[in-house]
């Protein structure tokens, strides 16, 4: 697999190592945690940066703590911590169906969450959950560190909030208040690892404060706030399900590619609201499927 | 998954065999389970290797006005870059019609222009995207309908000159490279007598194979003008000799020619012949002394190696009320791509063969290989088959149903027997087909509806039929040698390749059987034509057949040294004598046993001191003798062009989820007429992986064409191929044996053939489900749900 381009590579022990790095390279710089975007991007000539800046060897980047009523990701944390971190498992297992999506288990392995959404895909399948869970992500650069909300941070097809000269230092996800139920529905052409044709994550509170959010269904992954307006504070019933789902075709603006057709995602989209809705509530309620049960 | 495997009937002398019809440990699996099985890729070639970039045509079609290498050559670590202008020959397996570079016209997006030699894979790729190469753009075809008209532009104007086989009738002046034309009876008086006829279009599109190892080749001009090829083939002697015809005007001849073949990582056709091999072969000779390697990416893979053809069938079927099949009429235009030198000889076999395995007194088929603008057509597991029963086992469900009749009863009463006369006149084979209808139907419960407890889901059973003929040069032919060695252990030779199937253990069983040395104590090399004896190629599901009779010809002659040699020394009569158990004994004499490894090398002492024999070895060689493929070119009668078919039938259980076209698979399940399981653990093997991979091209796998003939996803993030997640839930797995006369032990083969029925089945049981017809592949969940709305609309 050979690499035409030809660029500098620097490995550096700090974050602020990193942001020097950066700022001495000017624009085309490109961050190597996972790799698994940037490596075939590279090898595609897709890109070509005059600087990779390899962050993998800076010390504590993979933590996943909990801190107070937030999850707290570094930048290494990756799809395969997920699937097996106790903390996911307790507090947020919404994150673990997701990643049990998320491509196939050699790649989750090396993949970050964080890599995720600054690659910026519209399917990704961070995106949808992120933006359910009121994430932050928190950034640095020459100006100093800030937090970017994450309904802020997708600006359109692989472009982000991230200043040039920036580098995400962690992602920050606040714990719902307990119970809570969600689900992540994701249109796949088959049962292996595929990219998201359609995607949903659902989320319900105690108070059925709802909140929904599709991918790969228009230019970025985004909440749906008429339908969580309509379903705010309501109880579920298959009146109030027909209604949220006459709001979808609103909510999304699909296109036609190679993995599906506008028509197939609008229509889809519709179904995996009328599914996960109720899912999530009985997910709430105790009496859900099992995360990680693929309903579509 | 739950594989189940139905138990089969063995006879008395079936049971009397010690090593046919066992499965015992595959000879290759511990070499392969510990990664000690070594593929092109792992061999360490030192640091004078060198490594090629090709240049690809941005174009479908257009002609090459002028190519400057200049500043290629100028990028540090480049060693040459050659075009067609240095290598202006033309090759080819059954027609001469492909370069080694393009010769001033290009004709499909991706086809070799260039190459570049350099030092490094680096270096290489930035120096191929230096190569300036000026066209002038032509008109190109995609459709081979339209194609095949006198309105189409014309691909090959030199068509007329291109050598090829005599079984092969191109139309100069036009894009049909072969028109098979197969007449049986009079189709007309058919349809006039019929109480129903049904006529429709069906549409399959093309497919990559997808082995997991790329192509890849070592080649070596050496400083003495012998030239090594370590290459990733399913076809070693077959490569020698294509590229020993291509390359002669460089004074190549087959002797100094060697192809070395190590483990494959998977072929399913797509490593037959020749395609990127003659490019590293050529390559080679520009940098004498240097081994160069070329190294397809996943991307070349997919669109410059073959890829599975494209087909727009029209079927036309006429039948009796009470079910009798009266004429089949069957056109095929088939999308054979830039270049057809193995495509056409699929279009040819699928000419002969379209009526599919039933009784019909009347048959026109017209197959047409026809040129188009996208990437060479060429062998693909099926060869053919596949493709043209989509469109006949869907419209055999449809005149079924018409007829009021079980789809299943239908075929039955059709279904060719031994005997019966085939389209080209011949006679059918011994064949299980009715007990493989049987079996099948008893498996899913067919006639039973299934029900889901989940109200957006329905299911729906679908049944479909199989059958195929190796299709093979009438003088296809396999050789093997054996020896002994001192321990009583053997050693074979063939030039046949272990392509994942189990073909070595299924040797080394027939070998074992005749000599009575259990499979572990022998061992088989992958090929390497300086040493191993000829093969023609592993493909057509042919070798078990025909190399397993080779293999038996020389473990026969071994024998038969032995016996004489045991003659020679203790006086017993030849035919007296038998091997059990690694020794001779005699029916004469009950005591008398004699280890083969106290004299298979030493020999066998004499009462002198002196000693009779020598190092037993053994020689075979076969060639099916009764084929023959002169035929009339207008009717295709007279000739015998297949050696015979093997029979089948399959059927799926398939839930569908009204809501999203989502299909699950609850059972599937697939008898074939093995005529001898020689190993039912890998005829299992090859009934689960083809059903799995026929699965995949009707549910999933899709090609996606710019309209500019550029393959828009040639890698697996877009073109799904069966993960472990998609396998069906349970597939049953039955092996029929209705022996075949003239197989080793019965056998035939059954390696291409377990995906044949994959696709109609499906469609049949979509139809079957939600009372919607699908005529094109792939039937995706997303068409299927499509369907399924419009119709509701």
């Amino acid at each position: 697999m050979a690499i035409a381009h030809q660029f500098a590579y620097q490995k550096v022990a700090t974050l602020d190592e990193a942001v020097e790095a950066i700022a001495r390279a000017g624009p085309d710089v490109r961050i190597l945690a996972g790799g698994t975007d940037l490596v075939p991007w590279l090898r595609d000539d897709a890109i070509h940066p005059d600087l990779v800046v390899d962050i993998k060897a800076i010390d504590g980047l993979d933590t996943l703590t909990r801190e107070g009523d937030h999850l707290f990701l570094g930048p290494l944390v990756t799809f395969s911590d997920l699937l097996t971190s106790d903390l996911v498992r307790d507090h947020l297992p919404i994150l673990f169906e997701m990643a049990d999506t998320v491509a196939s288990p050699g790649i989750r392995n090396r993949a970050t969450v964080i890599g995720n959404i600054c690659s910026a895909v519209p399917s990704c399948d961070a995106g949808p959950t992120l933006l359910v869970l009121n994430a932050s992500i928190a950034v640095l650069g020459p100006a100093g560190a800030r937090t970017v909300p994450i309904e802020e941070w997708f600006l359109g097809p692989r472009k982000t909030a991230l200043s040039s000269g920036e580098i995400v230092t962690g992602l920050s996800i606040p714990i719902p208040t307990p119970p809570h139920g969600a689900i992540y529905l994701k249109l796949q052409r088959y049962q292996g690892e595929d990219l998201s044709q359609a995607g949903i994550t659902v989320l319900v509170t105690g108070d059925n404060d709802f909140r929904v959010a599709f991918g790969a269904v228009g230019p970025i992954p985004a909440r749906a706030h008429a339908i969580e307006e309509a379903l705010k504070g309501k109880d579920l019933t298959d009146g109030l399900i027909a209604e949220a789902v006459g709001l979808v075709a609103g909510a999304i603006s699909p296109i036609t590619d190679m993995r599906a057709t506008k028509e197939y995602r609008a229509r889809i989209c519709e179904v995996m609201l009328e599914r996960g809705l109720p899912a999530a509530i009985a997910r709430r309620d105790g009496t859900g499927p099992a995360y990680g049960t693929r309903l579509i | 998954m739950t594989i189940t495997r139905r138990p089969f009937e063995t006879d008395a002398a079936a049971e009397e065999l010690a090593f046919v019809g066992k499965s015992p440990a595959r000879i290759d699996g511990l070499e392969k389970v510990s990664g000690a099985a070594r593929y092109v890729d792992d061999f360490d070639f030192g640091p004078d290797l060198l490594f090629a970039e090709i240049v690809e045509s941005p174009h479908a079609h257009a002609l090459i006005k002028r190519i400057d290498t200049a500043k290629a050559e100028a990028v540090p670590g480049v060693v040459k870059v050659v075009t067609g202008a240095d290598f202006p020959f033309g090759f080819g397996l059954y027609m001469k019609d492909r370069y080694v570079f393009a010769q001033h016209r290009v004709r499909f997006v991706g086809e070799q222009v260039a190459a570049v030699v350099a030092r490094d894979e680096g270096a290489a790729k930035r120096a191929a995207k230096l190569v300036e190469v000026e066209y002038e753009v032509l008109k190109p075809v995609f459709d081979p309908v339209f194609a095949a008209t006198d309105d189409a532009p014309l691909l090959h104007p030199d068509l007329a000159d291109y050598p090829h086989v005599p079984w092969f009738f191109p139309h100069e002046g036009t894009n049909i490279a072969h028109w098979r034309k197969t007449r049986k009876g009079d189709v007309e008086e058919g349809f006039a007598e019929a109480d129903l006829v049904l006529e429709d279009t069906y549409e399959v599109p093309r497919y990559a194979h997808c082995a997991i190892e790329p192509h890849v080749v070592v080649s070596l001009y050496d400083r003495a003008g012998r030239l090594t090829m370590w290459s990733a083939s399913q076809s070693p002697y077959t490569q020698r000799h294509v590229i020993a015809e291509a390359l002669a005007p460089l004074g190549l001849t087959h002797q100094q020619i060697r192809v070395i073949t190590p483990y494959v990582g998977g072929g399913f056709g797509g490593k037959a012949g020749v395609s990127m091999e003659i490019m590293g072969a050529a390559l080679a000779t520009a940098v004498q002394g240097h081994p160069v390697k070329l190294r397809f990416s996943r991307e070349q893979e997919f669109y410059n190696t073959y890829q599975r053809q494209g087909l727009k069938a029209r079927i036309k079927v006429g039948v009796k009320s009470d079910g009798t099949i009266l004429a089949v009429e069957h056109t095929m235009h088939w999308d054979a791509g830039a270049y057809v030198e193995y495509g056409a000889n699929v279009v040819n076999a699928a000419g002969l063969s379209a009526s599919g395995p039933y009784r019909v007194p009347n048959i026109k088929i017209d197959a047409l290989c026809v040129y188009t603008n996208l990437p060479p057509g060429g062998p693909y597991r099926g060869f053919g088959y596949s493709e043209f029963n989509f469109g006949l086992e869907s419209h055999m469900d449809r005149i079924a149903r018409r007829l009021g009749m079980d789809p299943v009863a239908f075929r039955r009463k059709n279904a060719i027997v031994e005997g019966d006369t085939l389209a080209y006149g011949e006679k059918m084979n011994p064949s299980g087909l009715l007990e493989c209808i049987d079996k099948v139907a008893a498996a899913i419960d067919w006639g039973t509806k299934e029900t889901s407890d989940d109200r957006h889901k329905v299911v729906g059973k679908g049944f479909a039929l199989m059958w195929k003929a190796p299709a093979m040069p009438p003088n296809a032919s396999s050789s093997s040698f054996l020896k002994f060695n001192e321990d009583g252990s053997i050693n074979v030779t063939v030039s046949g390749m272990e392509l994942g199937q189990g073909y070595l253990t299924v040797m080394a069983q027939i070998v074992a059987e005749v000599l009575s040395v259990p499979p572990e104590k022998i061992r088989i090399e992958t090929p390497d034509t300086d040493r191993n004896p000829y093969e023609w190629q592993t493909v057509a599901s042919h070798v078990t057949w025909g190399c397993g009779q080779a293999v038996e010809a020389a473990a026969i002659e071994a024998r038969e040294k032995i016996f004489e040699v045991v003659h020679r020394v203790h006086g017993f009569e030849e035919d007296s004598l038998f091997l059990r158990n690694e020794a001779v004994h005699c029916a004469t004499d009950p005591d008398f046993e004699l280890p083969l490894r106290d004299f298979v090398i030493a020999g066998l002492e004499t009462d002198d001191g002196s000693y009779r024999g020598g190092p037993i070895v053994g020689s075979g060689m076969f060639m099916p003798e009764f084929t023959s493929a002169r035929s009339d070119p207008e009717t295709s009668q007279g000739g015998h062009p297949n050696v015979h078919y093997t029979v089948g039938a399959a059927g799926v259980v398939l839930e569908i989820d009204r809501q999203t076209g989502k299909m699950h698979i609850r059972k599937t399940a697939l008898a074939v007429d093995a005529g001898k399981a020689i190993n039912p653990d890998l005829v299992i093997g090859q009934i689960v992986g083809g059903l799995v991979q026929g699965l995949a091209t009707v549910l999933y796998e899709d090609m996606r064409w710019g309209e500019d003939g550029r393959l828009l996803n040639p890698t697996f993030t877009d073109y799904k191929i069966p993960t472990s997640l998609d396998i069906p839930e349970e597939i049953v797995a039955i092996i029929v044996e209705v022996p075949q006369p003239d197989g080793p032990f019965g056998a035939r083969g059954v390696g291409e053939h377990t995906m044949i029925p994959a696709a109609p089945m499906i469609a049949n049981a979509v139809e079957d489900a939600l009372g919607i017809r699908i005529t094109s592949m792939p039937v995706t969940a997303e068409k299927v749900a499509l369907s399924l709305w419009e119709g509701e609309a």
